[in-house]
C-alpha cells in the first residue's frame, strides 16, 4: 500500500504533463481556493453520498471538509482517501465513477497538500525494520573483522528483493535454513583464524654432536671431546638439517663452553643457509658449561643450520703470560625450538583477534581473555561491548578452560558466539526513545559504512564515533569523500548500481544461441564490467550523474569494442576508450542495458521503454490490464509487417495505448540495437525505423536525438536517482514524510551540476539517514 | 521406554555387509512414531508439492475423459508408467491468486497463494504477508521427530535486483512455503549444500568424548545467543521485535534439531556421491535435487518437502529443447498455434523432469509396495493459462496413493472454483495433521477414496 502512494508522488508533474493534460497544473495545485473551487465539487459528485451525512460509511465523514484549514487538522483521513482512490477501490464499482481528469484533480491536490504539510515543522525521519546483514553485507563484514576473504556466505540462501534492492530490512527474513548456515560459517571462520591446536605449540628437537649420521648434506668439524661434546680447535663450522615444517622464528640453543685464551671469550657464530644471523660470546668453561639460544627465522624446507667458530686463536708461545694460550669451543648440544608462538610468527587473522599472549600465569588469562574479546565483540556489534555482554561471553571462555582446552580453544568459543548473535548479525538501532531522535554516533556510522563500503566500520570511524565528532556535518562530507576513495566503495558499484541498472539479472539472461552464437560469458561480463567501470568513472571524477544518460566516453575491451564495431583496442583489459559515434554513448546504450532489457530471441521496445521510465525517469507505468492480447509473432506475424507496425497495430486498443504511447516511442528509438546491444539496421528483413514522437509532442530521429531530449529531463532524472539511491541507503521503502528530504536534496543537486558525489554527501546528511523516528511514533 | 532399540543407519549397513539403497525398516523407525502406534509399524507418509509457474497449455493436458481409463493428454505421456498412481484433478481454483482489487501482480499472487490459499498484502517490502502453507503446517505437525522438519528446494535463486512483479516483493514469486504469514521459508538450490545438511555428520572421525564436547559447546553458543535476543528485544519497537521473534524461532529449531539428532542415529551419507554444485544445464540440476528428496524421503529424514522447478513468472529459456524463447514470454500466447506449441513443449518437459523422479521413488521399496505407496505428491501451477492470468481451473496432479487411502489411477472433473485448500485438508487428515480450515477451504475435497 506504501509503495503505491509513493510512487503516486514519484512524479506527479510528469504524469499530469504527459497522460492528463486538463488536470490541475503544478502551479494551480498549491493555489489558495483550489479545494474549494476543483476539489470539493469532485467530493460532492461521488463521495459524500455515502461518506457524509448522519450515518456516514466506515465513519469517514468528508462532508465536514471544507477548506484546505479542515484536511490540514486530519492528514491521516486523507492518506486513506488517497490510496483507496488511487488504487480504485473507491468509489466502489458499483457506483459511479469518476473521470480520469477528476480522479488526477482529487489526487493532486491531496498529494501536494499532504506533502507541503509533512514538510512543515521537523520532518518524520522514519524507521528502518532491524535489517540483517545481508549476503554480500555478510562476506564483506567477515573481511574486515576477520581478515579471512573467503565468502562463506556464498552458501547462504538467496536474499529476497524489495523496492528493486536486496538491502531491505522488510523482507530480509532468518528462516532456520540461514540460521543453520550462521552457525556453521561461524564456526568455520573461528577455525581459520584462531589458531588453538597443537600448532601453538613449539617443537623441540636436540642433537648431540660428538657423533654424526650419514647425512651428506650434514658436517662434522672439530673432532669429539670427551664422549660428550664435539670441540673445534681451529675456525670452522657443524653444519646442520633442519627441517621445519611451518614458517616462523625458532630458538636455537647451544650448550657449549670455551678453552678460554687471549682477550677474547671464545665466539659462536650460528649461519643460516650459509648467512650469518647472530655471534654470541661463549663464556662458559668446561667446569660449568652455558646454553646460549639464538633466535632464527626460518621457512619450511630443508634448512643448513651452521654452527661456527670464529675467533680461533692459537699463541702458545706470547711473551706476555696473559696473552699466552690455545683458545678452543667445545659443544655439548643443540636445540632446535619452534616457531615460537610469538604474534609475529601467527597468521594475520589469528593475531588480529588474539592480539596479545596469553600471560604465563593460567590465574590471569581470564583477564587476558576480557581484554581480547572485548576489542572483537565490540568491532562485530559495531558499538562498544557492555561489561555484562563480556561477562556472559566469558562464562564460554571459562567453560572451554574448565575441560582443559587451551586459552585460544576459549576465545574460539566465545568469538563464535559473538559471529551468531543478533547484535552482530542484525544493525540494530535501538528503540530507547519515544520521539524522533538522532541516531548515535556508532548507529550513524554503521549507516554510513554499509551504505557506502557494504561492510563494518573501519577503526577511522569507530574513532570518530568514540570521539563524537562524526555527527559534525563537515566531518561527514570529509568522511564520505574519505570512504568514496577507498577500494572498498567499488561496494556501491556492485551492489547498489548492480541493482539500480538491474545489471545483476545479466548474470542469468540466455540470448537465443541459434541467433546469438557469439554470446558467451567473456562478453556477458565485459558487458557488465563496462556498466560497472562507467558508474565508477562518474563516482570518482566527479561527474554530473546526467553522464549516465549520454557521454562521450566509455570502458572497452577487445571483446566489447569488437561488439560495438569499435576498432583499436586490443586485449582483454579494460581501458577508457572516446566515443565519437554519438549514438553510442551513457548507460541507455550500453550493451549490458539492451541486453536485460530483451527477451531471448528480440528486442522488446516496451521492456526498454518501461526500463527506462522506471529506471530513469522515475514514472513507472501502471501495470498491464489482465487478459491482454499479444503480439504476433513467427512466420506469419511476419508478413503483417515489423515488429514496430505490428506493435503499433496493437496499440491501437485505447485501453493499452494510453501507456503503450508512453512506453512504446521511448524503445523504437533504440531499435538499432539488437537484444544483445549490437547495431543494426535491418530486423527480420525489414529496414528499421528508429523515429518517434513522445507524448509530449516532442520528436526524434534514432538513439542520439532521443537521448538528447532525455537529457533535457534532468529533473526528473535526478529525482528517480535520488530516491533509488536514498532506499537503498535507508534499507526501507520510501514513504509519504521522506518526500521532504528528497526535495531538498534534488534541489541542492541541481544547484551543483548535478554531481553524483553531491548526491551521496546530501543523502548522507538527511534526516532519513540521521534519524530515526521514535518508539511512540510506531504505528 | 520401548525395549525396541532402534538401528543406526550405520548398523543396519554393516549387517547388510553392502551400502545399497536401503528399504526403509521397521526397526529404524523413531520411537516417537512408533508409541501408540499397533506393535507392526506402517511406513511413514510422505507429502511433496512441486510448482511450475506461468500456467500450462491445458489443451494438451487436461483428460479427455474422466473417470478411471483416461487417455493420456500429450504432455501427461511421460507419465504413462505411473498412470495408476496418478490424479488429475481438474477445475481446483486458488480465489486467493486474484485481484480482488489490488491490481496486477498475478505471478506474484498466483505462487504467494498456492499453498496458502491467502491472499498477499500487496507491498514491496514493509509487512509482507500471506499465510502459512500446507507443507509448513503439516511440518510443524510430523516434522519434530525427523532430522529436517521439511526440505525446500528450486532451481533458481531469488531475483537479484528488480521488481519481481507489479509492486510486490520478489519474496512473493519465489518463496512457495510459509512457516507463518509473515514468514517466507527460503529454499535451497545448491544440491551440494542439500547433501550436507541431510547427510553431514559433524566432523569426519569425531569420536565419543570430543564429539560430546562439540554438541555440548554448541547448546552453550544458543543459550548465549537466545540470551542476547531476549535482551535485545526490550529495547525494540513491535515491527523490529518481529525479526528478533523470527531469530529466536530459528534458534528454537535448531535447539530441537540437535535434541532429535541423538548421537547414535547420525545418517549415513548414502551410497550416492556427494554432489558438487549446481549443474549447469536446467534438466540435471533438478534431477539431481529430485534423487536427494527421494533420498531424504528413503532415510526418513524428512516427511515433508516442496520442489519449485521455477520461480513464479520465470522468463527462462529452453534451448535445450529447441525452446530459445523465454517461458513468461511465450506464456502470453495470445493463441498464436506456434507459442501454443512451444509451451506444450516446455509442459512436456517438466513432466519428464516429475517422471523421473517418481521412478527414483517408485523404485524404492517399503513393507510391501514402494515409497510411491507412501506418498501424496502435488504437482501444478498457481495459473491456469498464462495468457489470461486465472488462478482457478488450474492445473493439479495428485500423485501416490497415500498409504492407501486415495484411489488414483483417474481424472476427476471438480465444479468451477473448488477451492484448492479442501485438498489439502484432506491430506493433512491424512498426515495425522488434520485441521478445521486452512485458508480459502470450504471443507474436505471430494472422491479421492473413489
Amino acid at each position: 500500500m506504501r509503495q503505491s502512494r509513493f510512487t503516486a508522488w514519484l512524479s506527479p508533474a510528469l504524469l499530469v504533463a504527459i497522460v492528463v493534460p486538463c488536470a490541475l497544473g503544478a502551479d494551480e495545485v498549491a493555489k489558495p481556493g483550489t479545494f474549494e473551487a476543483k476539489v470539493a465539487p469532485v467530493l460532492n459528485k461521488y463521495c459524500i453520498s455515502c461518506h457524509g451525512g448522519k450515518k456516514p460509511k466506515a465513519g469517514v465523514n468528508l462532508a465536514t471538509f471544507t477548506d484546505e484549514a479542515a484536511v490540514l487538522k486530519d492528514l491521516k483521513t486523507w492518506e486513506k482517501v488517497l490510496e483507496n482512490v488511487e488504487l480504485g477501490l473507491m468509489p466502489p464499482e458499483d457506483k459511479p465513477q469518476p473521470t480520469e481528469v477528476e480522479v488526477e484533480t482529487l489526487t493532486a491536490w491531496v498529494e501536494s497538500t499532504l506533502t507541503s504539510a509533512n514538510c512543515r515543522g521537523p520532518a518524520d525521519p522514519g524507521r528502518v525494520t532491524l535489517r540483517r546483514l545481508n549476503r554480500n553485507e555478510y562476506n564483506n563484514t567477515i573481511r574486515d573483522l576477520v581478515g579471512i576473504d573467503f565468502h562463506p556466505a556464498d552458501d547462504f540462501p538467496s536474499d529476497d528483493v524489495g523496492y528493486g534492492f536486496d538491502n531491505i530490512g522488510d523482507v530480509l527474513s532468518l528462516p532456520p535454513l540461514l540460521m543453520e548456515r550462521y552457525l556453521a560459517a561461524a564456526e568455520q571462520i573461528v577455525q581459520r583464524a584462531i589458531i588453538a591446536d597443537e600448532r601453538l605449540d613449539p617443537l623441540t628437537r636436540r642433537r648431540e654432536l660428538e657423533r654424526f649420521g650419514k647425512n651428506p648434506r650434514e658436517q662434522a668439524a672439530g673432532q669429539p671431546y670427551k664422549g660428550f661434546a664435539r670441540g673445534l680447535a681451529s675456525n670452522g663450522e657443524i653444519v646442520l638439517e633442519f627441517q621445519p615444517s611451518r614458517e616462523g622464528n625458532y630458538q636455537v640453543r647451544v650448550r657449549a663452553f670455551g678453552q678460554q685464551a687471549g682477550p677474547d671469550p671464545a665466539r659462536l657464530t650460528v649461519r643460516v643457509d650459509g648467512k650469518d644471523i647472530e655471534t654470541v660470546d661463549v663464556t662458559a668453561t668446561e667446569d660449568a658449561p652455558g646454553t646460549y639460544d639464538v633466535l632464527i627465522p626460518l621457512t619450511p624446507g630443508r634448512r643448513k643450520i651452521a654452527l661456527a667458530f670464529v675467533n680461533d686463536y692459537y699463541k702458545p708461545d706470547d711473551s706476555d703470560p696473559k696473552l699466552r694460550g690455545d683458545r678452543n669451543l667445545y659443544l655439548d648440544w643443540v636445540e632446535f625450538r619452534g616457531p615460537i608462538a610469538d604474534l609475529k610468527s601467527l597468521p594475520e587473522p589469528h593475531r588480529r583477534i588474539v592480539f596479545l599472549q596469553p600471560s604465563s600465569k593460567k590465574s590471569e588469562w581470564r583477564g587476558n581473555a576480557r581484554i581480547i574479546l572485548e576489542r572483537f565483540a565490540s568491532r562485530a556489534y559495531r558499538r562498544p561491548a557492555t561489561p555484562e555482554e563480556l561477562d556472559r561471553l566469558l562464562t564460554l571462555f571459562d567453560m572451554a578452560l574448565k575441560d582443559g582446552e587451551r586459552f585460544e580453544r576459549g576465545i574460539q568459543l566465545a568469538v563464535e558466539a559473538v559471529l551468531v548473535s543478533p547484535h552482530f548479525l542484525f544493525r540494530v538501532e535501538y528503540d530507547d526513545d519515544e520521539a524522533a531522535h538522532p541516531l548515535n554516533d556508532y548507529e550513524l556510522a554503521a549507516r554510513l559504512s554499509y551504505f557506502l563500503w557494504s561492510s563494518m566500520p573501519d577503526e577511522e570511524l569507530f574513532t570518530l564515533a568514540a570521539e563524537h565528532k562524526l555527527q559534525n556535518n563537515d566531518v561527514l562530507d570529509a568522511q564520505v569523500r574519505r570512504m568514496l576513495n577507498d577500494p572498498k566503495a567499488s561496494a556501491l558499484v556492485e551492489n547498489f548500481a548492480g541493482q539500480w541498472l538491474q545489471i545483476r539479472n545479466l548474470k542469468t539472461l540466455n540470448p537465443d544461441p541459434g541467433q546469438f552464437p557469439n554470446f558467451d560469458e567473456a562478453l556477458r561480463s565485459a558487458m557488465i564490467r563496462e556498466t560497472e567501470l562507467f558508474f565508477q568513472a562518474i563516482l570518482t571524477e566527479d561527474r554530473s550523474l546526467l553522464d549516465f544518460l549520454d557521454a562521450d566516453f566509455t570502458f572497452l575491451n577487445e571483446r566489447l569494442a569488437k561488439h560495438y564495431g569499435i576498432k583499436g583496442v586490443r586485449g582483454e583489459e579494460f581501458r577508457r576508450v572516446p566515443l565519437t559515434d554519438p549514438r553510442r554513448g551513457g548507460i541507455l546504450t550500453q550493451a549490458s542495458i539492451l541486453t536485460i532489457t530483451s527477451n531471448p530471441t528480440r528486442t522488446s521496445p516496451v521492456k526498454r521503454g518501461k526500463w527506462i521510465l522506471e529506471q530513469v525517469l522515475g514514472a513507472p507505468p501502471p501495470p498491464p490490464p489482465p487478459d491482454v492480447p499479444e503480439l504476433l509473432e513467427g512466420k506469419d506475424a511476419r508478413l503483417s509487417g515489423s515488429l514496430r507496425q505490428r506493435m503499433e497495430q496493437h496499440r491501437v486498443d485505447p485501453g493499452c495505448a494510453s501507456c503503450h504511447v508512453r512506453m512504446d516511442p521511448l524503445g523504437f528509438g533504440f531499435e538499432n540495437f539488437d537484444p544483445i546491444g549490437a547495431w543494426r539496421e535491418q530486423d527480420e528483413g525489414l529496414p528499421i525505423d528508429p523515429s518517434g514522437v513522445l507524448p509530449s509532442g516532442q520528436t526524434f530521429q534514432g538513439p542520439a536525438e532521443l537521448k538528447a531530449i532525455l537529457k533535457t529531463k534532468d529533473a526528473e532524472f535526478a529525482r528517480c536517482l535520488a530516491e533509488k539511491m536514498l532506499t537503498y541507503a535507508l534499507g526501507r521503502g520510501l514513504e509519504y514524510p521522506d518526500k521532504c528530504a528528497v526535495d531538498r536534496i534534488t534541489a541542492t543537486l541541481s544547484s551543483d551540476q548535478y554531481r553524483l558525489t553531491r548526491l551521496v554527501r546530501e543523502i548522507v546528511k538527511s534526516d532519513p539517514f540521521r534519524k530515526r523516528k521514535g518508539k511512540g511514533d510506531e504505528s | 521406554m520401548s525395549t525396541h532399540r532402534k538401528l543406526s543407519r550405520r548398523t543396519v549397513l554393516r549387517g547388510l555387509g553392502t551400502a545399497v539403497a536401503l528399504p526403509w525398516l521397521e526397526a529404524m523407525a523413531p520411537a516417537a512414531a512408533l508409541a501408540g502406534s499397533a506393535s507392526k509399524a506402517a511406513p511413514p507418509l510422505r507429502m511433496a508439492f512441486l510448482y511450475v509457474p506461468n500456467g500450462v497449455h491445458l489443451p494438451d493436458w487436461t483428460p479427455a475423459t474422466e473417470g478411471a481409463g483416461f487417455a493420456l493428454p500429450p504432455t501427461l505421456q511421460p507419465l504413462a508408467p505411473f498412470q495408476d498412481q496418478l490424479l488429475v484433478l481438474s477445475g481446483l481454483s486458488q480465489d486467493a491468486g486474484f485481484a480482488h482489487g489490488d491490481g496486477a501482480g498475478d505471478h506474484a499472487r498466483a505462487l504467494a497463494s498456492f499453498l496458502t490459499g491467502a491472499h498477499p498484502r500487496k507491498t514491496d517490502g514493509a509487512n509482507i504477508k500471506a499465510g502459512i502453507s500446507v507443507d509448513q503446517l503439516a511440518a510443524q505437525q510430523v516434522g519434530r521427530t525427523t532430522r529436517l522438519p521439511s526440505l525446500e528446494l528450486g532451481c533458481d535463486r531469488g531475483a537479484q535486483s528488480g521488481n519481481c512483479d507489479s509492486g510486490y516483493s520478489c519474496a512473493y514469486s519465489s518463496n512457495i512455503s510459509w512457516s507463518s504469514a509473515s514468514t517466507p521459508v527460503a529454499k535451497e538450490i545448491n544440491p551440494r549444500l542439500v547433501f550436507d545438511r541431510l547427510f553431514s555428520n559433524g566432523v569426519p572421525g569425531e569420536q565419543g568424548v570430543s564429539r560430546a564436547r562439540r554438541e555440548r559447546y554448541r547448546a552453550s553458543i544458543l543459550d548465549f545467543v537466545t540470551e542476547d535476543a531476549r535482551q535485545l528485544r526490550h529495547r525494540l519497537g513491535r515491527t523490529d521485535g518481529r525479526k528478533v521473534d523470527e531469530y529466536l524461532s530459528s534458534i528454537r529449531e535448531i535447539e530441537r534439531r540437535i535434541q532429535t539428532a541423538s548421537l547414535d542415529n547420525q545418517p549415513d551419507a548414502p551410497d550416492y556421491p556427494t554432489p558438487e554444485g549446481i549443474p549447469p544445464d536446467f534438466q540435471s540440476h533438478a534431477r539431481l535435487l529430485a534423487d536427494l528428496m527421494v533420498l531424504a524421503f528413503q532415510g526418513d529424514l524428512t516427511r515433508v518437502s516442496t520442489f519449485m522447478l521455477a520461480n513464479e513468472g520465470s522468463n527462462r529459456s529452453y534451448k535445450e529443447i529447441g525452446v530459445p524463447d523465454g517461458h513468461h514470454n511465450l506464456s502470453h500466447h495470445g493463441g498464436d498455434p506456434e507459442k501454443h506449441r512451444k509451451l506444450a513443449q516446455i509442459n512436456t518437459f517438466h513432466i519428464e523432469q516429475l517422471a523421473y523422479l517418481l521412478s527414483k521413488l517408485q523404485a524404492v521399496r517399503e513393507g510391501d509396495g514402494t515409497l510411491l505407496d507412501n506418498l501424496m505428491l502435488v504437482y501444478g501451477s498457481g495459473i491456469g493459462d498464462g495468457n489470461r492470468h486465472n488462478h482457478n481451473d488450474l492445473p493439479v496432479l495428485l500423485i501416490g496413493s497415500g498409504g492407501g487411502t486415495i484411489q488414483s489411477g483417474r481424472h476427476i472433473q471438480y465444479a468451477k472454483n473448488t477451492p484448492m485448500n479442501n485438498l489439502f485438508l484432506s491430506m493433512l487428515d491424512r498426515m495425522g495433521a488434520g485441521v478445521d480450515s486452512l485458508g480459502d477451504s470450504r471443507g474436505r475435497l471430494w472422491g479421492l477414496e473413489g
